[in-house]
């Protein structure tokens, strides 16, 4: 390695270290910014661990590509989304560094916290060749300097909710930012690939970081290539922190999204009646579950639209109701759902298009490859096409069914598939470490899934003996509520505590539990679909015993024992002394 | 490597040292050895240990240490007159009372805190690795999981440009099929670890790759979650049957990734009394 590169690199790594960025790099005047030996270490590192997404050319189309979204960047553009420096214009050095670092949340950018300074220096040299742009020192610009924090409070959360309405921010992020906004299906990226608006009742999933200085950055910056705007010239330094602090507010003020392993059942002395369904939970804990894609059997679903569902639960001596939520672009009430809907093996086979763009546009990434056009959406379609709710078998009527909440009003038009959600139970209680398989159940251990299709709106029972042996029993004893409401579903399924032939939950009783979501947007039906592994729900008792009894008896008791043992050691050392 | 909290560990070596330099007496190892292990065993391992495991553990511990204690009359001694001449001699009254006070004060502390605990679901011993059958069969082939090999491995050494088009080839598969949960960097922490119970498994764990010969990641990958006996919760694997997907031949190469790529080397096999 020639003497000169290496001062020459040390000189750079040192500017960046400093967070200076590649901005007095410009001293060097030379066109060549980072030398040929740097380029040569980070092609290895690139070779080794990012050409498999972002392609030996750096053009984004890896051999994984085509089953990621969003798509690897192509690097051979110029665009990057998380930076420290105005819109449209190059990253620094160390914003590529940090990306590399921290990776991005809830994509396939893993953070690299393995590599050495040095390391992320050689990388970034070798990404940076890549883009013609970079090779000119005046494309060059110094990122912003991250000011201060001032204290999140609640006039800051009001003001800035004020500022969210006014810029239109609903539009695509939606009015609780669950990504329900009236463009959100239809928005594509600088590559014409489709792109979600980022949902900002999630932070954590926020692919620049969940911290307020993160999110401060995207509102200042923007991010390039994506329809986020900038709002660092448009929007005060004070602006943007109130609208900062409303989109922290927005996701319950957290950086991490608390998954929980356990659901509680709390007890209730009323009536769990469906009908008052809107206050029913209100005094039950809260456990948020992480949904992956179903990519352990034929019908995979790589990229499930919803990525966490948040579920309550309330029982009395003889009802059992368990509430679902998670987040949707569109309520999707027309078509059907079912666990057992064959999915062509051709889905299977990812996205081929990224090699052929033969589809039109290599956007087949929310379905197969054909019929995925974000319309698929419902965006162009009949907005007021809701199919007509029915009403269940059970005699128990759904109370939210008559106002339908806007699934329909919000444009969930026509799809071929509709929403679905379905709980797992296994049929009989395990008594060691085997239980059912998760997936729908296997041969020798049936669950039960408590399905609803959300266009039906009518609850059934199904009997699994693995993914290709579902069985529909009809509604039994199951009852259904079902809402859409500014993207967000709420699905509340009841049933008695005791069931024949199904598992009964007795107080203080664990029970297995698992959840399948489908989004009928995505036309994920039967195996394709988002899910849950098993976790537990626990039945907590109506009456937590006070501790007082317990801690007075063990004091007593030690109390006894000490003085005991005292007496007998003083008559002893008497002894002694005799 | 990441399975304890070192500090911790460091801490109780650190603190058991320091005991030796000053001569404890037996009464005092006792309790040392107790805390150390209590400490060890609840706050020493990265991922927590369940409750009721450490529960029976240290109940382990405490009989141990019951039976250590009264193995000679000269050890019972030493343990009990300490105690006694603390609790018998008048002139230690002063400090024996606070003790008498604060050991029922603990004992309460201990109920209220219980009392406290949140609940567990009921905890059942998984086997990570567990045995697999003597045979197994894929796609009508039948392999011999224990005097089998990699079909491929012997071109390492014989056609070596042959071997590294398939671990070429191994990798590709990897990161079209495997990284999603495995992770790009093998660490088993893919994007969707975070959803998955148990944890998708780390290649880069020594523990993990070393431990075996190939055979036996080609078992696990081709019969996937599904596949384990039921000690290894079969239920709750989301590990993939892979046959579902793949030839013999992939998953022999994904194997060879493996290993290529975190330059471990497979278990070596047992002679065989009919092996050369």
């Amino acid at each position: 390695m020639p003497r000169g590169t290496d001062v020459r690199a040390a000189v750079i790594a040192f500017a960046c270290a400093l967070g200076v960025g590649a901005a007095s790099a410009d001293g060097l005047a030379a066109p060549d910014l980072d030398g040929d030996a740097q380029r040569a270490a980070g092609k290895e590192l690139y070779t080794r661990n990012c050409a498999q997404c972002h392609g030996d050319k750096g053009d984004g189309r890896g051999v994984a590509a085509p089953h990621l979204l969003p798509r690897p960047r192509d690097f051979t553009s110029g665009k990057f989304k998380i930076r420290t420096t105005p819109s449209g214009k190059l990253p620094t050095d160390q914003d590529l560094k940090h990306v590399i670092k921290v990776g991005m949340p809830y994509t396939s950018m893993p953070g690299w916290p393995q590599f050495s300074e040095e390391q992320l220096t050689s990388l970034v040299a070798y990404v940076k060749s890549f883009a013609p742009d970079f090779a000119k020192p005046e494309n060059q610009v110094e990122g912003m300097t991250m000011p201060t924090p001032p204290p999140m409070t609640a006039e800051s959360v009001e003001r800035g909710k004020a500022s969210y309405a006014e810029l239109g921010c609903a539009r695509c992020h939606g009015e609780l930012g669950r990504t329900d906004g009236g463009t959100a299906p239809t928005l594509k990226d600088d590559f014409d690939h489709p792109i979600l608006p980022a949902d900002l009742s999630r932070p954590w999933t926020f692919r620049g970081g969940a911290r307020r200085e993160d999110i401060f950055r995207a509102m200042t910056t923007g991010l390039n290539g994506t329809p986020m705007p900038a709002f660092g010239e448009a929007l005060t330094e004070e602006q943007r922190w109130d609208i900062t602090d409303y989109i922290f507010s927005l996701g319950g003020s957290s950086e991490s999204p608390n998954y929980a392993t356990l659901l509680t059942a709390r007890k209730t002395t009323g009536d769990i009646d469906l009908a008052a369904a809107d206050t029913l939970f209100d005094e039950a804990p809260v456990a948020f579950f992480p949904i992956v894609g179903q990519i352990m059997q034929p019908g995979r679903a790589f990229h499930p639209a919803s990525n966490g569902l948040t579920a309550r639960a309330v029982y009395n001596d003889t009802d059992l109701a368990i509430e679902l939520r998670w987040n949707d672009m569109r309520g999707n009430v027309s078509g059907k759902n079912a666990p057992d809907i064959a999915v062509p093996p051709v889905e299977d086979a990812g996205e081929p298009a990224a090699a052929k763009p033969a589809a039109g546009a290599d956007d087949g990434v929310w379905g197969d490859a054909e019929e995925t056009s974000p319309a698929g959406h419902g965006a162009a379609a009949d907005p007021w096409g809701d199919a007509e709710a029915k009403p269940g078998d059970t005699g128990e009527k759904d109370p939210w069914a008559e106002d339908g909440g806007d699934a329909g009003a919000a444009g969930g038009g026509a799809s071929e598939f509709s929403d679905a959600v379905a709980l797992q139970f296994p049929v009989t209680l395990p008594t060691s470490i085997r239980k059912p398989y998760f997936l729908f159940g296997d041969k020798d251990h049936p669950v039960h899934l408590w399905f609803v299709d959300l266009a039906k709106k009518t609850p059934s029972l199904w009997l699994g003996h693995g993914s290709d042996k579902l069985e529909n029993l009809g509604a039994r004893d199951l009852a259904v509520a079902s809402r859409f409401e500014k993207g967000e579903w709420r699905v509340v399924f009841k049933r008695r505590l005791r069931s024949a032939g199904a598992l009964s939950f007795e107080e203080r009783g664990f029970a297995p539990i698992a959840f399948s979501v489908w989004d009928g947007a995505s036309r994920e039906r039967g195996n394709k679909r988002g899910l849950t592994t098993w976790w537990s729900v626990y039945f907590e008792p109506a009456e937590k015993p006070s501790p007082a009894g317990p801690m007075a008896a063990s004091a007593l008791g030690v109390l006894v024992l000490e003085l005991a043992f005292v007496a007998w050691a003083r008559r002893r050392k008497r002894a002694e002394a005799v | 490597m990441t399975l304890f909290e070192l500090p911790v560990l460091l801490g109780i070596v650190v603190a058991m040292a320091l005991l030796r330099l000053v001569r404890a007496s037996l009464l005092v190892w006792v309790l040392a050895w107790w805390i150390g292990i209590y400490v060890f065993v609840s706050r020493g391992f990265a991922t927590p240990v369940p409750a009721s495991a450490q529960h029976i553990y240290l109940g382990i511990v405490t009989l141990a240490l019951f039976a250590y204690v009264t193995s000679s009359g000269e050890r019972i001694r030493s343990f009990v007159d300490p105690l006694v001449n603390f609790a018998g001699d008048g002139r230690y009254t002063l400090a024996l009372v606070p003790v008498l006070l604060a050991l029922p004060a603990l004992a309460a502390y201990r109920e209220y805190v219980n009392a406290k605990v949140p609940v567990e679901p009921p905890f059942f011993a998984r086997t990570v690795h567990p045995s697999p059958p003597t045979e197994i069969t894929v796609h009508d082939q039948k392999i011999d999981m224990l005097g089998g090999d990699n079909p491929l491995r012997h071109l390492e050494k014989d056609d070596p440009a042959k071997f590294a088009e398939h671990v070429a080839r191994g990798k590709d598969i990897y990161y079209e099929q495997c990284f999603f949960c495995h992770a790009d960097a093998l660490g088993g922490d893919g994007m969707y670890a975070h959803g998955l119970n148990p944890a998708p498994a780390n290649f880069i764990d020594q523990g993990v790759l070393p431990s075996f010969q190939e055979t036996f990641f080609f078992w696990r990958i081709a019969k996937g979650g599904p596949g384990m006996p039921d000690e290894g919760a079969p239920g709750d694997s989301a590990m993939p049957e892979w046959e579902r997907f793949l030839s013999n031949e992939q998953m022999w190469e994904v194997v060879l990734f493996l290993y290529d790529h975190t330059g471990y080397r497979p278990r070596a096999r047992e002679v065989h009394a009919e092996g050369h």
